[in-house]
């Protein structure tokens, strides 16, 4: 078998303790740092989800004030965004599984790696504590100008939040460089184009998305900052929409940052429980590709109700339609690869079956207020509440849980427990539709997004109940996978290398992996080298 | 055929060549949504663009810059040639020239800032006008510091022409700013 044989240094240099987690360049040791960090912002920004939550249970609710209630929102936003969704994804699996599947010892720039991880938990350490010390932004995580400006929000929480998304947006633009050029430079020999993983190929429509929209983003923010403080002149009140400009530009791109990766995940986990190959693998990554370059020409479409002649109006309306087409193909690619498949019915499909039930529907909320006539009397609702819930917790987080329960036993060495993983699903999914569904009506109802409370005579009270209702049970359900990984970490049962029978090249190595992952790097002869090992030796190209 | 070693410093030279051009790529839309600013607020802005009441800036200097940073180019082509014939001497003082060139172009943009400086909290026009400045000059000064970077090395004899991934990416990212500086001189001065 032709392989190439590095000698393995890092090995004799890793130091164990809290300095090996200090100082380590090691990318699963980083990657693991990256999904703890996410893991614990994803329970902070859940909490305050439940106060407002609490608050809006009933008409009249004074748990919070009205400023108060603000702030807890500004942070729910960009903490599950821009320190959960975004870190662990990109950060946590990105960093954990894309050298391993493409058979690398680690990622091009592993120091640089170690930097960006830093660097994005100096982001989130100063947000909250900032947060926690009572000086906060409460402009939303939008920031829209004027209201982020020093006139309205001339408290230097609000500085805090644009140094701390700067710093986010360095960390995470150096993480694109790093993920590029490692698919680019240390893919194994023989993994061609067409042989990467579906994961591998996410995390690289990403990292180009990441590295075109990010600088945009931080540009916008140092204008802002400098306004605030040295009084230039950048958004003055008649220049408002040019901070929504350069914020969608990257925000709405932002959107399939925090989804294609779970795509990815989702891509990887149905054809290993489904036992078949992934239907239209080709489709599959052109789609990915074409979301990537769509994504970038759909940003106005949040700005319709702000002022835009109609041809451009006109633009965005079809753009955004048309950027539905692709991920239309993904579903039925999905769709058809569990389709009379042998399905192993464990958590991580379960999760994947969420995703796919649920951000079917935030798809189809978003081809229907794309429509500018249907957008102006949705914006600003809970209709919109709705719309991206269903996207970035139907999507992202059931993605995310979906790569959490399929990669734990291979990160941890050890197994979860299955049906505490199945209650963990059934409880959020139950949930997650209680909590969202009902805003589709109460936005239809006129319920705007934002506000504190609401009077008891609008007839809101038993949507926003239901809701409430929901929050608590998705609550519960993270209460379950935290007992999951309490049970996890005291199992004594060993992972086995492989316990799914996988596809992709983590599960030739033993779980947890060795620091040098592969000691000899292999060589890859089809898109399944795992299950060619399995077979001893290459399988007949068995597509469809 | 290469050793081993030689092997893995090819190697290390491609990737990082290949991660500079990266990292230029995201300066590029760094700049290129402050230019997006630019032209966004001069065809939406109500008054005149440049508004009325603020001079336009000096040519002069302008023009003094931009053949500094066209002979800072030529330098900089010049001591990436001599590393790639092993040419020490020629690398030092190609670089030398080009950190000479660099240092009088700040010289002469710090005299441009004292006499603008006003200008940035009177309009948009005026803020986005020295924010182009400014965040080029901040690419200057990081291409200087490497520039020093690289002649350190080169007097302590640890750049050749295989050892050569510092030079490299001195050298591209120094042309990088020699676009932007081109674009700047362009759209802020020209037209």
């Amino acid at each position: 078998m032709a392989s190439i044989s590095i000698p393995v240094r890092s090995q004799d240099k890793a130091k164990s303790g809290l300095l090996g987690w200090l100082a380590t360049v090691d990318h699963k040791k980083v990657g693991l740092m990256y999904m703890v960090m996410a893991f614990v912002f994803f329970i902070g920004s859940g909490l305050l989800a439940l106060i407002i939550r609490t608050q809006l249970a009933a008409p009249g609710m004074t748990l919070v004030d009205p400023n108060t209630y603000n702030q807890i929102f500004t942070m729910h936003g960009t903490g599950m965004i821009f320190l959960f969704t975004i870190p662990m994804l990109v950060g946590g699996f990105g960093n954990y599984f894309l050298p391993i599947m493409i058979g690398a010892r680690d990622v091009a720039f592993p120091r640089l790696n170690a930097f960006s991880f830093w660097i994005t938990l100096g982001a989130g350490l100063v947000m909250s504590i900032a947060f926690l010390v009572g000086d906060r932004s409460a402009a939303a995580w939008t920031a829209y100008v004027p209201l982020s400006t020093s006139t309205y929000s001339p408290q230097s929480g609000m500085d805090i939040w644009l140094l701390g998304l700067i710093l986010a947006g360095i960390g995470s633009t150096l993480g694109a460089v790093n993920f590029m050029v490692t698919i680019f430079t240390m893919r194994a020999p023989g993994m061609t184009a067409w042989r990467i993983p579906m994961f591998v190929w996410a995390m690289a429509t990403t990292a180009v998305m990441v590295l075109l929209a990010t600088p945009v983003l931080t540009a916008a923010l140092v204008m802002l900052v400098a306004d605030r403080n040295f009084s230039t002149q950048f958004f003055t009140t008649s220049n408002a929409r040019l901070w929504q400009h350069m914020f969608w530009f990257y925000s709405h791109p932002a959107v399939y940052i925090m989804v294609l990766p779970a795509m990815g995940v989702v891509s990887e986990v149905l054809p290993v429980f489904s036992r078949k190959p992934l239907f239209g693998a080709k489709a599959v990554v052109i789609s990915t590709a074409l979301i990537g370059i769509l994504g970038f020409t759909t940003w106005v479409h949040h700005m319709f109700v702000s002022g835009v002649s109609p041809a451009i109006e006109r633009f965005f309306i079809f753009t955004t339609m048309v950027i539905a087409v692709p991920t239309g193909v993904k579903m039925f690619n999905w769709i058809f690869t569990m389709w009379g498949g042998s399905l192993n019915l464990k958590t991580p499909l379960l999760m994947c079956i969420g995703f796919l039930s649920t951000f079917v529907i935030g798809g189809i909320t978003g081809v229907i207020q794309a429509a500018g006539p249907v957008d102006s009397y949705l914006h600003n609702s809970y209709w919109v509440v709705a719309h991206f819930h269903y996207v970035l917790f139907g999507g992202s987080v059931f993605g995310i849980f979906a790569g959490l329960y399929y990669w734990a036993p291979k990160m941890v060495g050890r197994m979860f427990d299955d049906k505490l993983g199945k209650l963990h699903f059934v409880l959020m999914f139950f949930g997650f539709n209680l909590t969202f569904f009902p805003m589709h009506i109460l936005g239809l109802e006129g319920m705007p997004r934002r506000i504190a409370t609401y009077a008891g005579d609008r007839g809101w009270a038993a949507g926003n109940l239901v809701a409430t209702i929901g929050a608590f049970t998705i609550a519960l359900s993270i209460l379950v996978f935290i007992i999951n990984l309490v049970k996890i970490a005291r199992s004594k049962e060993a992972a086995p290398a492989d316990p799914w029978e996988g596809n992709t090249l983590e599960w030739m190595i033993p779980s947890p992996p060795p620091e040098y992952n592969f000691a000899v790097i292999p060589t890859v002869q089809s898109d399944r080298p795992a299950l060619d090992a399995r077979n001893g030796g290459v399988t007949p190209a068995a597509h469809h | 055929m290469l050793s081993s070693a030689q092997f893995a410093i090819e190697q290390r030279r491609r990737t990082g060549r290949i991660g500079v051009r990266l990292f230029i790529v995201s300066e590029t839309m760094f700049f290129a949504a402050l230019f997006f600013a630019w032209y966004y607020l001069g065809v939406t802005s109500n008054s005149a663009w440049p508004p009325d009441g603020v001079a336009r800036p000096l040519l002069a200097p302008a023009v003094l810059n931009t053949a500094l940073t066209l002979i800072s180019a030529v330098t900089m082509w010049l001591a990436s040639r001599s590393i790639g014939r092993d040419d020490q001497r020629g690398l030092v003082f190609w670089m030398a020239a080009s950190v000479v060139c660099a240092v009088v172009f700040m010289a002469v943009q710090t005299q441009e800032f004292r006499e603008l400086a006003y200008i940035a909290q009177g309009s948009s026009y005026g803020s986005l006008f020295l924010f182009l400045l400014f965040f080029h000059a901040v690419r200057v000064f990081v291409g200087v510091v490497l520039m020093l970077i690289v002649l350190v090395r080169a007097s302590m004899h640890q750049l050749n022409a295989r050892r050569r991934l510092l030079v490299d990416a001195t050298v591209m990212y120094w042309y990088f700013i020699v676009a932007v500086w081109l674009a700047v001189f362009t759209v802020l001065y020209v037209l």
